[in-house]
């Protein structure tokens, strides 16, 4: 598009750099004339198609320019709804639908850029109104799993997923979420990202599942599989940080629940998983699989150690004090650390004792 | 001396650092350079990162004499333009102040100041508390701390614009500002649960809720995310702790051995913290969790010694600036972190600089050299853990016994 001609009637707007800028900033001059005519046709707020075609190539010498981004969608939602009246039944939705192809175009196969993620999750507002918002969804999460698998901790992807889970709300996409964290620690287990979407999809999916009901926490019999799903990821691989963390994540939550007052009839049930979850990982750490180097594994005994803390009994913690001693000569790089807990645990073998 | 607190071995580069710094300056203001570039639209930032690294390697009269900060400058040459003058720092910081909204844009064009962002509001305002000029008749502290309050949401949460992105970041900076304006208001816990009602009128943000959404972003591993639900990030456990510790509501952080231990784990075996787990190593990190684990009082939970030989191995010999990784090319926002880094393991204070002077230290909280939040009179909150002492740096705030 030939600007000048198309927008012969606009006067075009130019930046007015003053003498001796601080900080002086030099474009191309494709550059300048697009961006004094976008200044011009915002400034009239002029939300026509050639105004629209115009932040079509100022936003592809700058992406990040979130004015263009929010002028662009102003101009888009001027031009999908033709009157003032009724306006959600006469939203042209391809027009819409190919704009968020424009804005996956512009990102490529990964963006990291907020504004494009914006712009999608404003578009995506407007076509959930519809009946078809479990689909638009649907796709919406195909399009999000393209960008994952390329880049599977991509933060704004994940909080994308987590957006449009959340907004439509329906216990199938709940269900599936937990499915979709599953396919995708198993591609890679080391990816923390995916384990905290299986948190997200199991803590929030069961608050939606219970009409809100919020207890902060999984039920007993949800915690128990969860549990058991962390016990297994660590299996597979022990030097994996995030299963560790997932099943400490799990089972402390019970743990605060059962010390309320509300909660005090599952203690004993609470208390039979924590030292199961201990005798399954003592067992790990007594024989390791094949596939791993024999020997100390730090993330294990981490854990252990936490969990023998919380169980509390004095074996309990003359085996975490012990194993702590051995972390200060495994874990070398914590090693002022471990030091610090032995003498916690000191203390709390004192307790016990008395 | 056991290996944990070890000295790093290997130089310092003090005055190669100095000089890369400075000559950054010139870089940018050239046209065709690729600093100038691509930080363009976060100029601001990067002035602020530029003027805070090299204020902790040199005194407040050098730092003006160096970078022009509050008087115009004879900029260096590239051969091209000869006898340029560099306007001062300051007056560029407020032809970026948009009047409209009362923020500061990232960059200004002429007299032409960019749109206003969260991120570059507090960004021009650390670089007028660097150089003593938060009194400056040009700075409208009631607009500012209006155009803050405007971006709070109904859930407490802050955007960093007027188009929404909503991020734990913005709450920090938010408090940060208000702070920096002397007009936070503090949530009061010991009364009623609500935000402290310091006179009849309604305060400027609501810090309780704030404080409230900051808590909703905890997640299960102890960390922190940007959004509720999202994944824990060693940056914005920065912010949410510093929130935390701005609005003296560190005591709402129950287990913070959870979170100082995913902050610990951070460590790799080179030494360097990294982001998230199984992500590489990058000195930024020296910064987001140092900064953290100092406020809450367990800098000794990672091994600083492995850390600081971390960072120096980082240092570019030959121009000055530290990078992101050995070997990788230096920029200034890793060699402020950098050196932010060594500061908080008090690796600079064992250096000592050119003159034998110490080095000027990094407060943790505000991110500003610690004799400037002095003079600010600023007072967030520090735990002190176990009884231990609390560090020097870090008695100018007040301190919680948990």
């Amino acid at each position: 598009m030939n600007i000048p001609d198309v927008f012969s009637d606009i006067d075009p707007i130019s930046q007015s750099d003053g003498p001796e800028p601080a900080c002086a900033i030099t474009y191309t001059p494709e550059f300048v004339e697009a961006h004094d005519y976008l200044r011009a046709v915002l400034k009239a707020d002029e939300r026509s198609e050639r105004a629209f075609a115009l932040t079509t190539i100022c936003l592809k010498f700058n992406p990040a320019n979130y004015t263009c981004w929010h002028f662009r969608r102003r101009c888009l939602v001027s031009l999908c709804t033709p009157t003032d009246s009724d306006a959600r039944a006469t939203v042209d939705v391809e027009r819409i639908d190919t704009d968020l192809e424009f804005a996956d175009k512009l990102g490529g196969t990964n963006p990291k850029n907020y504004q494009l993620w914006y712009h999608r999750r404003a578009l995506l507002e407007i076509r959930f109104k519809g009946d078809e918002r479990i689909q638009v969804a649907q796709k919406e999460l195909g399009y999000v799993d393209k960008i994952l698998g390329d880049d599977n901790k991509n933060y704004h992807a994940w909080s994308h997923r987590q957006w449009i889970i959340r907004t439509i709300n329906q216990p199938q996409l709940w269900s599936a979420e937990i499915e979709y964290s599953h396919s995708k620690i198993l591609l890679d287990p080391r990816n923390n990202s995916a384990w905290n979407q299986r948190w997200f999809a199991t803590h929030e999916g069961e608050i939606a599942a219970n009409s809100g009901m919020k207890l902060g926490k999984l039920s007993f019999e949800k915690a128990e599989e969860e549990a058991n799903y962390a016990v297994c990821g660590a299996q597979v691989d022990p030097f994996n940080e995030s299963p560790w963390r997932y099943l400490i994540g799990v089972l402390m939550e019970q743990c605060r629940w059962v010390q309320r007052e509300e909660g005090a009839d599952d203690k004993d049930k609470v208390n039979g998983l924590l030292r199961d979850c201990v005798a399954k990982i003592k067992d790990m750490n007594d024989s390791p699989t094949e596939d791993y180097p024999a020997g100390p594994c730090v993330s294990l005994m981490s854990a252990l150690v936490d969990l023998l803390e919380t169980v509390g009994d004095k074996t309990s913690l003359e085996e975490a004090k012990n194993m702590m001693g051995e972390l200060v000569v495994e874990d070398p790089v914590r090693r002022k650390y471990w030091h610090k807990r032995q003498s916690t645990v000191l203390v709390l073998l004192g307790k016990v004792s008395e | 001396m056991t290996s944990e607190t070890a000295a790093p071995v290997g130089p310092f580069y003090d005055a190669l650092h100095a000089n890369y710094i400075v000559t950054l300056g010139d870089k940018l203001d050239s046209p065709t350079s690729y600093e100038g570039a691509v930080t363009e639209h976060l100029r601001v930032s990067g002035v602020y990162w530029s003027l805070a690294a090299l204020a902790l390697l040199r005194t407040e009269g050098e730092v003006d004499d160096l970078m022009g900060l509050t008087k115009p400058i004879q900029a260096a040459t590239d051969g091209t333009d000869e006898n340029k003058i560099r306007s001062a720092i300051v007056d560029w910081v407020f032809q970026c102040y948009d009047a409209r909204v009362g923020g500061f844009g990232g960059n200004c064009s002429g007299e032409n100041p960019h749109d206003a962002h969260l991120l570059y509001t507090l960004s021009a305002l650390q670089v007028l508390a660097i150089s003593n000029s938060l009194d400056d008749e040009r700075l409208d502290k009631d607009a500012i701390a209006n155009y803050v309050s405007s971006l709070q949401n109904e859930d407490g949460s802050f955007s960093g614009d007027e188009w929404g992105e909503i991020d734990t970041r913005f709450t920090y900076i938010a408090f940060s500002c208000l702070a920096l304006l002397g007009k936070l208001p503090l949530p009061d816990w010991n009364n009623s649960n609500s935000t402290q009602v310091v006179s009849e009128e309604k305060p400027i943000i609501d810090t309780y809720k704030a404080v409230k959404y900051i808590m909703s972003c905890r997640n299960f591993d102890g960390g922190f995310g940007c959004v509720p639900g999202a994944e824990s990030h060693a940056g914005q456990v920065f912010t949410c702790v510093g929130a935390l510790s701005i609005a003296q509501s560190l005591h709402l952080l129950e287990d913070a051995d959870l979170l100082s231990w995913w902050l610990a784990e951070r460590q790799c075996d080179s030494g360097g913290l990294n982001g998230r787990p199984e992500k590489q190593a990058d000195v930024c990190y020296s910064w987001w969790i140092l900064s953290a684990l100092s406020i809450l009082g367990r800098v000794d939970w990672i091994n600083t010694g492995k850390l600081g030989q971390f960072i120096l191995n980082c240092q570019d010999d030959e121009d000055g600036g530290i990078a992101d990784r050995p070997m990788d090319m230096p920029d200034v926002y890793h060699t402020f972190f950098g050196l932010c880094g060594l500061s908080l393991i008090g690796q600079l204070e064992k250096i000592g600089n050119k003159e034998g002077q110490n080095y000027r230290q990094i407060d943790p909280v505000f991110a500003l050299p610690t004799d400037v939040v002095s003079r600010l009179g600023l007072k967030a909150q520090v735990i002190r853990n176990g009884g231990v002492d609390v560090e020097k740096r870090l008695q100018l705030h007040s301190i919680l016994d948990i």
